[in-house]
């Protein structure tokens, strides 16, 4: 028995469901193009949340981005950031940060200067931008403001006496305490997940409220893991400092963490309602390039699906969303086969030392993109007039090292819809 | 002579904690002896923990040395009977594929004969039968009784052992700087603690040199030049699960990837064997990784699509004899015992070479020495007294920690490893009673006692978990914490890069994006101070 | 944990091999990252100290025994949420329906083991021993009542064997041999809309526990049954009464036993969605005059494991319709990516009470956030199983049919009807 394949026109297909393809489909439906969207997610998932543009440079964290671009565009021209201008990327930070808030999540104003937000090691990282839920906890630390630190019987990976023993020099109003989370009492692992939904729920925020009040003592505000909701988490956050009466922050956690989740099932719970036509999880079979459109082939559990859409934007991602394949020999572009600039060969894809700040070469590996971010062939010629490219797949950026995956997914992703919103009109 | 901060005496002290040293260690406390053993990193940290594991029948030696044949094979029963735990008799063969001599191939069961070594000829369907994953052209194949045994297993219980019956000390990182010598006698051993920087004076009576490939530089530290090595690198790979269910060899003269070993839950292919003229900076290649894996394809063509997970490489110490040529595949395989009495030395003695399955023997022949110089009449017990087998020496074995929590049934005991469900019961067990943990255990030394780290995600994950449960439990309250789990996961990369293709890659980008992008582990310390120069900036 | 009976022993499955066999390439448990995102989003995490990850690791590391003996895999609803949620789409459930397949009859949950062999014993496919003689009877005993007492549909019809009737219409037995009278609504609708359906006197039963049994030569029996049935009556569309599992077992099961259907397996919700769209069922939500709110369960056997989105979107698009847009709140997570709600996968049959309403809580607790009074399901497990997890925690919603609403819109439910409904609505 087979089922009649389902068929899609769109203006745009935005094959990928990272921060590039989301950012990408923001961009696109705020400008009215009909999109669909494929593609399972990978790296999202464990994100912190955090929006950074740029927070690395060789030896150096960055204290200022725009700075460090002058810098990048003057020492690196080919990567991705270096192609678009300053007043493009706070554009694009500021569409997208927007789009976020009213799909609801609220993210701070991108600013002049980096944040220095933390990490679960009670270290710091440079970013541009944060949930709202977690500045309080860069505002904490920067003021020295008495602090009580959460941790939760059964959240492993997160541990209030690392936060403090590792901030403590810098941030001497430091506490930590541990608590049981209400209603998950055995001692058995938990999942931020699940007691981010679990705080969904009004009467276990209430619980958890006492629970903190009664642990306050002086501290003026307090951090805890990244477990505040994954629905509307400002609610969430807003409620539980009221109840607790003061000041909340989130801290990210290790994978699975809440700020992935959230992200990924806000923008499959939201888009659809945005008209726009979402296949998820599921990955792309067959792409036929044509001089006038493309067809995506499909299988979802159901049977086929068909998308034929004008312009194709691949922001499929690296090695962990499947966009680059690696065999011994070779890295390849997975879905299109588009070349990929890269180390001679595997000897020379890794440096001898973990973190060599230099990065490992391989991790700048990547397809090329003209000015209009259309994929090259090996020639250097544009391999369709419809084929865009955004994201972390960009050869010439090294996103782990440099901090700046969102940077690079949300900016390509602008200038890519840029240009091919001037080819579909 | 410096001021030491710490000082220690004992009857014997041993350098060099790796099979043998440990082996020595527990052949003179079954004696009655007290021994202090130092290690300038941790246990294992050489050859004895950069081998195949492999439990020789002897079948690999039959066709060129009987008489090393014949050793393995009397080793081999001993240690099934003393240390079953540490062994797995899992039976092996030897193939010959198509393109290897069939001369050679042909006269395997004469030669291990003549070894002693029980050996059957299989039909080619026999062999496939056994192991499915045998090539179609592989045209001859013998059963041998080959097995593995677990170094880890083997070290950690020698000195769980030893510090049981005669109080004796293990002290790690603790790195060897000179002797002090009087009239042909060692004194005592200047030492420094490389973590702490700390001073160690360590008198005794007697000094065993198991340094392994590094025993030729202790020796000449005590003016003996007697002691000369050859360093061969072997490089190995392992995968993330185990491929076969014995050991599969190649019927042919030694070369690259011809052996593959389960370990457990895993396989070892390898090994190369390359001349090195340093110790320093010892570490798997590209190439090398490749040499094994053309090969090992050779004998089971299914390692094309295997996901490998780590290399590894030891340095083999060969005793170079005068006339042997510089070629390692060539050099003895056996062992020497050196008194050095020739060099005017009457308390200092190096036992090096051999291989794993003789390493008992090693600590034999040393201990009787040793045992004759200080006049202790007692005789070697290790053959027949068997290897205890404590909780806390099992956590290195595969598959162990798992069945261990599914059993004990506690939700609590939250797993900090998962791709090894290592749950934090072990490691606190680990922390609170393994040999070496009398100091501060780090993430590395936990690593050496027990699977943590040794999965598909090498590290990732449970480098953090593990962290933050000894942050929890007081071990750290400073940024060391960090700093061991940063060089705990460098020391991983160092075998992790030059496998990384096919499954191992997203696996890699993950682990990176976790410890770069989310910890910071690369600009450690850092963060800190660019803020406070950008908070002093703005302020002025 | 491991609470196995030591009397017979369940022969081991090689896990990692069959996973190797079983799994797309890439896809297979060897590309496991070991990320747990697949456990952070499963309900079944935790229950006897097992969770999917858990399940793919112990598999590497050969635990085959321990697999094999697990009772977990009675507590895994076969939801696939993990396979979604998993960078590397890796399927768990696959391999739990192999090792519910390898424990011996006796040692299976006696609950699905029955349900299962009573599917098996007569031609009625009922899995509560309803014979055809009896579903007859009760058919027609309720069609009068409904002519005689609603002039409006003294015409009415609910025909058995109708040669060439448009659709095929599979009953799950509850309605027939527990509350009779809730039959009657969704042929008020057939009636209101004039389609052309029929039941049959073989293979009329929707319901299919031999799949949950992990029997798949009985759950070839059972779709085979009611396959041939639909064909020789040559209807045209083959639905069922609101129900998930009844979808997911006839639908899968005609590719996987590669069977000739000739017919067209459909879901209802897709044919409310259309009759509402095309006039047919002029439903509103000018009733809900009180402002009550409802959400909506997506179960995973249709939605997740079946239609995907489009019958998601088609769920809401009724919902709505039925409700009101402002007194429609949707759980989160929902549409593919919702929660398994724990009544899946043979759960509710297994007599693992205490470990089932474990795993509800996180149903429930969705439940409780989106604050609604009502849970709208087109699923009789998935009904049965938020309605037993709100006694439990004490929540304070109620669980309906669609076909209630839709009756209740039109203003043709009956008294007798409104089981499922609150006070507040008994007399509207």
């Amino acid at each position: 028995m087979t089922t009649k394949p389902r068929v899609y026109q769109t203006q745009l297909a935005v094959i990928g469901s990272g921060l590039a393809g989301f950012a990408a489909a923001v961009f696109a439906l705020d400008k009215g193009i009909s999109t669909a969207q494929v593609g399972n997610t990978g790296a999202i998932a464990y994100t912190t949340g955090y929006l950074d543009l740029l927070g690395g440079c060789g030896e150096q964290l960055l204290e200022d981005p725009w700075e460090g671009l002058k810098q990048l565009r003057n020492d690196e021209p080919r990567h991705p950031l270096s192609r678009v201008s300053d007043g493009e990327i706070q554009e694009a930070f500021s569409l997208f940060t927007r789009a976020l808030s009213d799909m609801g999540i609220n993210y701070t104003k991108p600013g002049e200067r980096n944040l220095f937000a933390l990490s679960p090691a009670g270290t710091t990282k440079p970013t541009l931008s944060v949930p709202e839920t977690m500045i309080t906890g860069v505002t904490a630390k920067d003021s020295g403001a008495r602090t009580l630190i959460l941790d939760f019987v059964g959240l492993k990976g997160f541990s209030a006496l690392e936060l403090v023993s590792n901030l403590r020099k810098s941030w001497p109003g430091l506490t930590a305490k541990r608590l049981e989370f209400p209603g998950m009492t055995t001692g058995a692992q938990l999942y931020p997940e699940v007691m981010a939904r679990a705080l969904e729920v009004e009467s276990t925020r209430r619980q958890l409220a006492e629970m903190i009040r009664h642990e306050l003592g002086d501290a003026e505000c307090v951090g805890m893991p990244a477990i505040m909701g994954i629905h509307l988490p400002d609610r969430v956050h807003a409620d539980l400092q009221r109840m607790v009466g003061v000041p909340l922050f989130e801290i990210p956690t290790m994978p699975p963490a809440v700020p992935g989740i959230r992200l990924r099932e806000m923008f499959e719970q939201t888009f659809p309602a945005l008209g726009l036509i979402l296949v998820p999880q599921q990955k792309v079979k067959n792409v036929d390039l044509g001089e006038a459109g493309t067809v995506l082939s499909l299988k979802d559990s159901y049977g086929d699906v068909v998308i034929e859409t004008r312009a194709v934007l691949l922001a499929t991602g690296r090695f962990l969303s499947g966009g680059l394949h690696a065999d011994r020999f070779s890295i390849r572009e997975s879905l299109l086969g588009i070349p990929v600039t890269q180390p001679e060969d595997r000897a020379g894809w890794y440096r001898k030392d973990y973190f060599d700040h230099r990065g490992h070469p391989v991790n700048r590996a990547g397809i090329e993109v003209d000015e209009l971010f259309r994929p090259l062939d090996a020639s250097g010629v544009p391999i369709n007039e419809g084929l865009f490219a955004a994201g972390i797949l960009l050869a010439h950026q090294d996103w782990m090292r440099q901090r700046c995956g969102a940077g690079v997914a949300i900016a390509s992703a602008y200038k890519a819809v840029e240009a091919l919103s001037g080819y579909l009109s | 002579m410096q001021t030491a901060d710490e000082t220690f005496e004992t009857d014997v002290l041993i350098i060099g904690g790796g099979v043998t040293g440990t082996g020595v260690m527990r052949d003179l406390a079954l004696r009655g002896i007290n021994c202090i053993l130092i290690d300038q990193r941790d246990l294992n940290a050489g050859a004895s923990g950069g081998n195949h594991g492999l439990l020789h029948s002897g079948g690999r030696y039959a066709s060129s040395d009987t008489e090393t044949a014949a050793e393995c094979r009397l080793e081999g029963e001993i240690l099934k009977r003393v240390a079953p735990d540490a062994i797995d008799e899992c039976g092996g063969l030897f193939v010959a594929v198509e393109g290897d001599d069939p001369e050679f191939a042909g006269r395997f069961g004469e030669h291990c004969d003549v070894a002693g070594i029980p050996c059957h000829q299989l039909t080619t369907k026999e062999a496939r039968e056994q192991e499915p994953g045998l090539s179609k052209r592989v045209f001859a194949a013998y059963s041998v009784p080959d097995g593995t045994v677990d170094p880890f297993r083997i070290t950690v219980a020698n000195v769980d052992h030893a510090r049981q019956l005669t109080d004796s000390l293990y002290l790690p990182h603790t790195r060897l700087q000179g002797f002090e010598m009087e009239d042909g006698v060692v004194v005592s051993a200047n030492c420094r603690d490389s973590r702490t920087g700390n001073r160690r004076s360590i008198r005794a009576r007697q000094v065993i040199n198991a340094g392994g490939a590094w025993a030729m530089e202790v020796a000449r530290l005590a003016g003996c030049s007697d002691v000369n090595l050859l360093y061969s690198k072997g490089t190995l790979i392992i995968s993330n699960t185990r491929v076969t269910k014995g050991v599969i060899n190649r019927l042919r003269p030694p070369g690259d990837g011809d052996i593959l070993v389960p370990g457990g839950t895993v396989s070892l292919l390898g090994t190369t064997s390359d001349t090195v003229t340093s110790l320093d900076d010892i570490r798997p290649t590209v190439a090398e990784v490749d040499r094994n894996l053309a090969e090992g394809m050779m004998m089971l063509p299914g390692l094309e699509n295997t996901r490998f997970i780590r290399a590894f490489s030891g340095v083999r110490p060969l005793i170079r004899e005068a006339a042997n040529s510089d070629d390692g595949r060539h050099a003895s395989r056996g062992f020497s015992l050196f008194d050095h009495e020739g060099e005017g030395l009457s308390n200092f003695a190096t036992v090096t070479g051999g291989k794993l399955t003789t390493f008992r023997l090693m600590a034999e022949k040393a201990g009787d020495l040793v045992a004759r110089r200080l006049g202790n009449p007692e005789l070697c017990k290790t053959a027949v007294e068997p290897l205890p087998s404590s909780d806390v020496v099992r956590w290195t074995e595969p598959g162990f920690a798992p069945r261990y929590w599914y059993r004990r049934n506690d939700p609590a005991d939250i797993i900090l490893c998962e791709c090894e469900m290592v749950p934090q019961s072990a490691v606190d067990d680990i922390v609170t009673s393994a040999p070496g943990a009398e100091h501060q255990m780090s993430l590395q030394a936990i690593g050496v006692r027990s699977r943590i780290g040794k999965g598909s995600c090498q590290g990732s994950f449970c480098s953090i978990n593990t962290t933050s449960h000894l942050y929890d439990r007081g071990i750290y309250d400073s940024i060391d914490g960090l700093l061991h789990a940063r060089d705990f996961v460098q020391g991983r990369f160092k075998g992790v890069g030059p496998i990384l293709w096919g499954e191992q890659m997203p696996q890699m980008e993950l682990a990176e994006a976790l410890h770069c992008s989310l910890m910071g582990l690369d600009y450690l310390g850092q963060s800190e101070r660019v803020e406070k120069e950008a908070g002093s900036g703005q302020s002025e | 944990m491991p609470a196995t009976s030591e009397l017979l022993p369940i022969a081991p499955i090689d896990f990692k091999a069959k996973a190797d066999e079983l799994l797309p390439e890439g896809a297979s448990y060897d590309s496991c990252l070991n990320c747990g995102l697949c456990s952070s989003g499963c309900p079944a995490s935790g229950l006897e100290g097992m969770d999917p990850r858990r399940f793919i690791r112990m598999a590497m590391l050969g635990m085959n025994e321990e697999l094999s003996n697990t009772r977990w895999i009675w507590t895994c609803t076969q939801c696939r949420r993990c396979m979604y949620v998993c960078p590397m789409s890796i399927d768990v459930s696959v391999l739990v329906g192999l090792a519910r397949g390898q424990w011996p009859d006796e040692k299976k949950p006696q609950g699905i083991v029955r349900s299962c062999d009573a599917q098996l014993r007569f031609s009625s496919t009922s899995a509560m021993g309803l014979r055809t003689e009896d579903f007859i009877e009760i058919v027609e005993e309720i069609a009068d009542e409904v002519k005689e007492s609603d002039e409006r549909f003294n015409d009415l019809e609910a025909p058995i064997d109708k040669q060439g009737a448009y659709f095929f219409i599979n009953q799950n037995s509850r309605e027939p041999a527990v509350e009779p009278e809730e039959l009657a609504p969704l042929w008020k609708i057939f009636h209101y809309v004039g389609a052309d359906w029929t039941y049959a006197s073989k293979g009329w039963a929707a319901e299919n526990f031999c799949m949950f049994a992990g029997d798949d030569a009985a759950w070839e029996t059972m779709v085979r049954q009611r396959v041939d049935a639909v064909n020789e009556l040559g209807c045209k569309v083959w639905v069922n009464t609101e129900c998930g599992h009844s979808f997911y077992t006839l639908w899968k099961g005609i590719d996987k036993f590669g069977l000739d259907a000739h017919f067209e397996p459909g879901s209802l919700i897709t044919y409310y969605a259309q009759w509402i769209r095309e006039g047919k069922l002029p439903v509103n939500a000018d009733w809900n005059t009180m402002g009550l709110k409802f959400t909506l369960q997506d179960p995973c056997q249709l939605v997740r494991k079946s239609i995907g989105d489009p019958v998601a979107d088609d769920l809401r698009f009724v919902a709505r319709a039925l409700v009101g847009e402002d007194n429609f709140v949707d759980m989160q997570p929902c549409r593919s990516a919702n929660y398994c709600c724990g009544g899946g996968g043979g759960f509710l049959q297994a007599g693992m009470n205490e470990q089932r309403r474990a795993y509800g809580k996180r149903k429930f607790d969705q439940i409780m956030t989106t604050q609604a009074d009502y849970v709208l399901t087109p699923c009789h497990n998935c009904h049965s199983q938020m309605e037993d997890i709100g006694e439990h925690y004490d929540g304070h919603y109620r669980v309906v049919h669609y076909w209630t609403l839709i009756c209740l819109s039109l203003g043709i439910l009956g008294e007798n009807e409104r089981k499922y409904l609150g006070p507040e609505l008994m007399d509207l």
